[in-house]
């Protein structure tokens, strides 16, 4: 497991919530302004999420990446922009150097050299977008639109959220998003809303993000191939363990139209905060506590917490109350 | 064929009680692999033969099913196609049928007997079927407990099967 350390790295979910009020499941979805648009990033974590990243892909290749035949020319034009976007913002890390279709792409942080002919996946030993989102911590879902509906055809993930790439291959956007429960006033489906979004606001060169989040028990993804697993473990959490054993665990979305193949990339950054760090941050702590505090059960339910909430609520009262008598005796003995 | 077209599975919106007539279409194909139960639809035919012009295939054998291609890629548009069998041989006309064009909407399929159910074990990927109301199971490659879900995958061809602890659900 690994957690966030530079907190102004981390993407914090409920920022844009006002004081006094509770979040609610909502589209939240925002347009990415010039110079944002660019969804490498490198962490201080990066070695170790890269480490187990690839690991995961080694031990379940089957789990974890999956396509069809094809999509290589997509997944070519997916591996050229990570590319672009790498050197562009971390020249210093990565490095690309183009002999006309040949290629090499050097990674300094890991010391690694991948040289390739551009466009012919014979000259790799895996698929052009498990080659290079080897060397980004972000997984990857692209889809292609098709009747009005966005389909799944590759995807590579190390950190899932009831999601997997096996199971979820080929399906339609509401397919995948079958178990969310929420509906709109007017009786619209939430899935629907996004859906629609997506296809019509996602365009070349207008990429959109939003931020979803969940808690996790002790677990670093939940998959369903392995919830017998840790199913269970949900289960262990006490209000004198959350701090340790729950995270906090951020998704940050990014959306891109892919211009030459029409298809949607969905670039997803996951990063975990245990509930005791957030006293490093004592706003973030006291607006947590606040939202998890008022929780509807079904969206408790549909994120897969209901096991754990009450204890974790626990803790974070306790948590608050303590932070809050620290201040109070540190004000004091100012005066 | 691409991936997401359409399977016969025991919730496809084209499986019906009774076939009904569609006014919108031009001509009716009537596929009957099951002459035993043609007393099932000889009202429907009764109904249409005034109506509209329609064709009646009955098969008698494996061999005229698996040629079955031949007559629906020479329809033309506009064609209601009506499949009386039953489960493996509707599912052997109803994919020869997709891949001759046909969409969910043009088929009106009745099944004679039981319905097949399948799901996929998450843990191990191995396809089994089940009966029409089991609502857990165990998977029979990899003998893990599987919760049977109610999402059906085309590429997969099964229901969702989750693996789970079943000691763990007793003690809880």
């Amino acid at each position: 497991m690994y957690k966030s350390t530079n907190l102004d790295l981390f993407p914090y979910p409920f920022r844009t919530i006002k004081e006094g009020t509770n979040y609610r499941y909502s589209n939240d979805l925002r347009k990415l302004e010039k110079g944002q648009m660019n969804c490498v990033k490198i962490t201080p974590e990066y070695e170790k999420q890269i480490k187990r990243k690839r690991e995961l892909l080694h031990e379940q290749p089957e789990v974890r990446f999956q396509s069809y035949p094809h999509t290589m020319e997509m997944q070519w034009e997916v591996a050229e922009m990570l590319i672009n976007m790498a050197v562009e913002d971390y020249p210093e890390h990565f490095q690309i150097e183009k002999n006309g279709n040949h290629w090499t792409f050097h990674n300094l942080i890991l010391n690694e050299t991948e040289s390739f002919i551009f466009g012919d996946s014979s000259s790799i030993e895996l698929e052009p977008l498990d080659l290079i989102g080897r060397h980004f911590t972000t997984d990857f879902v692209l889809m292609v639109v098709r009747d009005d509906n966005l389909y799944l055809e590759v995807a590579q993930e190390s950190y899932a959220a009831l999601f997997s790439p096996h199971w979820n291959k080929g399906m339609s956007f509401d397919e995948i998003h079958g178990p969310v429960p929420f509906v709109s006033r007017t009786g619209v489906s939430l899935t629907e809303r996004v859906r629609d979004f997506l296809i019509r606001n996602v365009l070349p060169g207008e990429p959109w993000t939003r931020i979803n989040w969940n808690l996790m028990a002790n677990r670093w993804d939940v998959n369903y191939e392995t919830f017998d697993t840790w199913g269970p473990t949900r289960f262990l959490v006490t209000p004198e363990n959350a701090g340790n054993l729950v995270r906090l665990r951020v998704e940050e979305q990014f959306f891109y139209r892919m211009p030459r193949s029409n298809a949607v990339l969905f670039v997803l950054n996951t990063q975990f905060l245990p509930m005791e760090d957030l006293t490093l941050k004592p706003e973030w702590l006291e607006q947590t506590y606040s939202i998890l505090s008022d929780i509807p059960k079904p969206m408790a339910d549909y994120k897969g917490f209901t096991p754990f909430i009450e204890p974790t609520v626990e803790y974070l009262k306790n948590l608050v109350e303590k932070v809050r008598l620290q201040t109070k005796g540190a004000t004091i003995g100012g005066l | 064929m691409v991936y997401n077209s359409p399977v016969l599975f025991d919730q496809s919106e084209t499986l019906v009680e009774k076939f009904t007539v569609r006014d919108d279409r031009r001509k009716f194909l009537i596929i009957s692999a099951q002459p035993k139960e043609a007393d099932a639809i000889q009202p429907f035919i009764n109904e249409v033969n005034s109506q509209k012009e329609y064709e009646l295939i009955e098969m008698n054998d494996e061999l005229q099913i698996n040629n079955i291609s031949e007559v629906l890629n020479r329809q033309k548009m506009g064609t209601q196609l009506y499949i009386s069998a039953k489960w493996d041989d509707a599912v052997t006309i109803f994919t020869a049928a997709i891949e001759a064009g046909f969409s969910e909407d043009e088929i009106q399929t009745l099944i004679s007997g039981e319905k097949r159910r399948y799901v996929y074990c998450l843990k191990c990927y191995h396809l089994q079927e089940v009966e029409p109301v089991e609502t857990d199971t165990i998977c029979h490659h990899c003998q893990i407990s599987l919760e049977i879900g109610p999402f059906f995958s085309i590429e997969r061809k099964g229901y969702i099967g989750y693996p789970y602890n079943p000691a763990f659900v007793s003690a809880n």
